[in-house]
């Protein structure tokens, strides 16, 4: 085996001085194993509340909006669009309907990114339970789609939510609204929209979710029931909800059905603007912890080096009159860098993983979340180890280029 | 005529620091491959300054200096490096060893930069040097756990691994007691009667510059005399 001189001189030096090649490495595992416990804490949290969100937003949701009335009419009727103003606009009253909601459900299923479509009928109701009257929403959906979606079976506390299938009347109640009517299992309900007649419904289950507001006004009935409770046809249905195969291609692909379909098409990011907004600050807290604790390390490599072409100038300028070329030199303490970043960076990587895993076994037990979320993702290890390595080479290479300047004849003359 | 190791024309020199003083002054030398040379004179006349200047190190003079026929003088830093570790080696007044590497490892250090021989021929060479000053038996140990004399022999050792056409030394013996001190002249003598290496030396030892085929004798910043005898 051929090792080269510069090498072998490199490794030599670390060896001898073991104490302080053992702290600046320290300093660099610090770092790195800090960027992969805070990355993976992040993302298993980023990735937690993402999912949480997809348990009650949908990709895509389609749904028709109210419009603010504008010209477009008169100048279709008028043929010019010479001035005309509209004094004070208003909101034009719609049917909250999507016109010919299953044609377009067919056509949405042709495209190939889409994951699953479900149409819903959205009701805004009062329950009454003895003399208590409560303000919700049902929401009319088809039970097994709406479980494939957004899990309902992971919330569900009393029941089973398939009987909203079998029993012609069946209700799926939160656990809010369960406790205010003081209702339980096989409990009738009165259900009153806004237009319609009340309808008596039969409690089949109950679910509890994380979210308080939700569990008191929120109730799932069949998507027929929601439309005889409303007193309208078949044909209504107020939301389309689509899953996509990636969820990251939501933005786009909304924007796009906004332009073909006309109707509103929200996707999640926008539903969830405030996760994103967590996302973002959680991101910039992070990378300036990490940036501070690798600009620390990297100044402790920066000085171990510096001190040890201090203490070694006289052996320097010997190397250098042997013969040794300033590349040489630049080489011999450039590699003592990048083995200190090596050696930290193998120790943080394995310090970095084990931490994680102790932390994800820390039991919290907040609403449904029992463990920290924490998510072990390699790319997270990857760039903890180049920046890593990146920063010693940047620490290493200034007392490097130091010594490689070092005159030989001033040195050893004295 | 006979082949030239070093030949300088000209070479002058200034420190600026106080003020600007020439140290040499227009020092034109010739010395012959094989020639075993020793450069006397006082404290302070610029022998030593004459010595770096030679080789290679310095890099700031005037004049022009040819070390084996090729001409070194504005050569870059990185090919006089080459120059250096291949065909000059140096031993200076202090030992000036490695203390983190054995004496074995100090000697071979050179001769694996120059990369010529494998690891392990190197290694036997610098064996045989180290045989060659009497200080086998330490060669495993850490330079800097040796006595002064040891070690000066181990920098010796060192300055010939790579059989440089050209040794010099700035006071090579000055550490040494008489008996080292004639153990290291034999040697040099022998390298340069069968080897045909050439000896270039700064000395104050009037005894070792005795014994030299040629003693060139400077005297403020000049070559007084290329040829004096002492006796």
């Amino acid at each position: 085996m051929k090792v080269n001189v510069n090498t072998e001189i490199a490794v030599t030096y670390l060896w001898a001085r073991k104490k302080q090649t053992l702290i600046a490495a320290m300093g660099v595992m610090f770092g790195i194993s800090m960027f992969i416990f805070m990355q993976s804490l992040m993302k298993g949290t980023n990735d937690y509340f993402e999912k949480q969100s997809f348990s009650n937003t949908a990709h895509i949701r389609i749904y028709n909006e109210n419009k603010i009335a504008d010209t477009h009419i008169m100048e279709t009727a008028m043929g010019d669009s010479s001035v005309k103003l509209l004094v004070n606009p208003k909101q034009v009253q719609q049917s909250l309907s999507i016109i010919n909601p299953y044609g377009l459900i067919r056509m949405l299923w042709k495209d190939p990114l889409v994951a699953d479509i479900t149409p819903q009928v959205t009701a805004d109701v009062i329950y009454a339970g003895g003399n208590v009257q409560l303000n919700g929403n049902v929401f009319g959906v088809n039970i097994v789609e709406e479980d494939k979606m957004f899990d309902v079976q992971s919330n569900m506390l009393k029941g089973d939510f398939h009987d909203l299938d079998r029993v012609s009347n069946g209700i799926l109640i939160g656990k809010g609204i369960a406790d205010k009517l003081s209702l339980h299992l096989n409990d009738n309900i009165t259900v009153r929209a806004a237009t319609g007649a009340p309808v008596i419904m039969r409690v089949i289950g109950i679910f509890t979710t994380t979210i308080i507001q939700t569990d008191n006004s929120k109730a799932y009935v069949n998507i027929k029931q929601a439309q005889n409770l409303l007193g309208k046809d078949r044909n209504y249905v107020t939301d389309i909800k689509m899953t996509l195969k990636d969820y990251n291609l939501a933005p786009p692909k909304a924007r796009e059905l906004e332009r073909i379909t006309g109707y509103k098409a929200e996707d999640w990011v926008q539903a969830n603007e405030q996760l994103k907004a967590a996302f973002k600050i959680r991101a910039v807290i992070l990378n300036s912890v990490i940036g501070v604790i690798l600009l620390v390390a990297g100044f402790g490599i920066y000085n171990i080096l510096n001190m040890t072409i201090y203490e070694k100038i006289k052996e320097i300028a010997i190397l250098k009159a042997t013969g040794f070329s300033g590349q040489s030199v630049i080489s011999i303490f450039l590699q003592q860098a990048i083995y200190i970043g090596l050696i930290g960076a193998v120790i943080g990587l394995l310090v970095g993983f084990f931490l994680t895993l102790a932390v994800s076994k820390i039991y919290i037990g907040a609403g449904n979340l029992k463990y920290l979320p924490m998510s072990f993702y390699l790319p997270h290890y990857i760039e903890g180890v180049g920046f890593g390595i990146l920063t010693t080479i940047a620490a290493g290479y200034f007392p490097a280029k130091k010594a490689s300047k070092v005159d030989p004849v001033t040195i050893i003359r004295g | 005529m006979e082949a030239l190791a070093l030949k300088s024309t000209g070479i002058t020199k200034y420190f600026h620091d106080p003020v600007k003083l020439a140290v040499l002054n227009g020092i034109d030398l010739e010395v012959k491959k094989g020639e075993f040379v020793s450069i006397v004179g006082k404290s302070g006349c610029g022998k030593s300054t004459l010595l770096y200047v030679l080789s290679t190190m310095d890099r700031d003079y005037e004049g022009t200096l040819e070390i084996n026929g090729v001409m070194a003088t504005g050569k870059s830093i990185n090919a006089l490096a080459f120059l250096r570790n291949s065909t000059i080696g140096f031993v200076f007044q202090f030992h000036y060893l490695l203390p983190d590497f054995s004496c074995l490892k100090n000697v071979m250090i050179p001769g694996l930069r120059l990369g010529k021989l494998s690891y392990k021929e190197v290694e036997e060479k610098a064996y045989e040097k180290l045989k060659m000053f009497g200080v086998e038996d330490q060669a495993l140990k850490m330079a800097n756990k040796l006595s002064g004399g040891q070690q000066q022999r181990v920098a010796i050792a060192r300055a010939l691994i790579n059989d440089p056409a050209i040794i010099m030394g700035d006071e090579p013996t000055g550490n040494l007691d008489s008996k080292n001190t004639g153990v290291v002249f034999d040697l040099f003598q022998k390298l340069t009667k069968e080897y045909g290496q050439t000896i270039i030396t700064v000395t104050h030892d009037e005894d070792f510059a005795d014994r030299s085929d040629r003693i060139i004798e400077m005297a403020d910043g000049c070559i007084v005399t290329h040829n004096k005898k002492l006796k």
